[in-house]
């Protein structure tokens, strides 16, 4: 069973979700690349399990290729709250950043335009089911927008530490501030992990990859 | 000779009693639901010096520890570290059973 799901995961293309905070005195290396619209890099360290900080980059391109935007700055990530249930653990986030946007629009191209970063995420998870809600905008003089995204996993069977963890992964995505105008993306993926590193993937209707990678330590 | 005989058998018999004391505690931790969780807590047992290894069970909501020889951690202490870790530990026992037999144990009962 668990040969075969390693096979699956193989064969099909990834996606996924994470938490800004993976432990205490821990790194977290982020890389997300999502589907012809956003690409996302983040490096994190938590001094404590409650907060941590570091670099945040990402990319939106306008699906009309009428825009791009690209950030990099510092992010700082806080857990709200924290629910550790005898089998479940739910979880509230936010957070918050200062970046430099540059790119292009209808207006021309434009660069070190200062940026404000914040959003927020709640997840609740067991072993057999994952539920996460997130929400991350940008707003600057020059652009404001947000992406929403909703997720919802179940785990084929209950992993344990030392296992491969294999999730069907269902996420819908929505963007505003004119990325993808009027549309609601919805891309099953597969997500596995394993120690220290997640992957997960997909892909949308139009065959688009939706692909992250995950490591802590 | 006889009462000699007596003395050393009777501290050769406390000598083992102290080498069969508790070095592994074992405790029941909640809201340990997948690898990153374990690895915190590893990560975070493993760096104090009495530890010698550490066991995470998600499906038993387990952590165990061994420590070395000679050497305690007090339960006060290990439940400020798991908390420290973002969990909550909801019991805490010294047990006779290695940190192999609990992992055993843990893998047959699955």
């Amino acid at each position: 069973m668990r040969r075969s799901a390693l096979l699956l995961a193989l064969a099909l293309p990834g996606l996924a979700a994470a938490k800004p905070i993976a432990f205490a005195d821990g790194w977290t290396v982020m890389a997300e690349y999502g589907t012809n619209t956003m690409r996302e890099a983040q490096v994190f360290y938590a001094p404590a399990y409650w907060w941590s900080g570091g670099l945040a980059a990402t990319k939106l391109i306008a699906d009309d290729k009428s825009f791009e935007r690209e950030m990099a700055g510092v992010q700082a990530n806080y857990l709200v709250k924290r629910w550790n249930l005898p089998a479940a653990q739910g979880n509230v986030f936010a957070w918050a950043g200062l970046a430099s946007a540059r790119g292009y629009d209808t207006g021309g191209t434009f660069s070190g335009v200062a940026t404000a970063r914040y959003g927020a995420q709640a997840d609740y998870e067991t072993r057999r089911i994952y539920l996460s809600a997130k929400t991350d905008w940008s707003q600057s003089s020059r652009f404001t927008h947000g992406v929403s995204t909703v997720q919802l996993g179940v785990a084929p069977f209950e992993h344990d530490y030392e296992d491969l963890a294999v999730w069907f992964v269902v996420q819908a995505r929505r963007y505003t501030g004119g990325i993808l105008p009027n549309e609601t993306e919805v891309i099953p993926m597969l997500r596995l992990f394993k120690g220290n590193f997640w992957i997960e993937g997909g892909v949308d209707r139009e065959r688009r990859l939706q692909l992250m990678v995950m490591m802590n330590f | 000779m006889k009462n000699t005989m007596k003395a050393l058998a009777f501290a050769a018999a406390l000598l083992a009693a102290g080498m069969a004391q508790a070095k592994t505690i074992k405790m029941e931790v909640h809201g340990l639901v997948c690898a990153f969780c374990a690895q915190g807590i590893e990560k975070k047992l493993k760096s104090m010096a009495p530890t010698q290894a550490v066991f995470v069970s998600l499906e038993h909501k387990v952590v165990a520890v061994s420590l070395k020889d000679g050497q305690d951690i007090d339960d006060a202490t290990l439940v400020s570290q798991l908390k420290d870790a973002g969990y909550d530990v909801r019991a805490i026992a010294r047990v006779d059973e290695s940190l192999e037999q609990i992992r055993a144990e843990a893998k047959a009962k699955r």
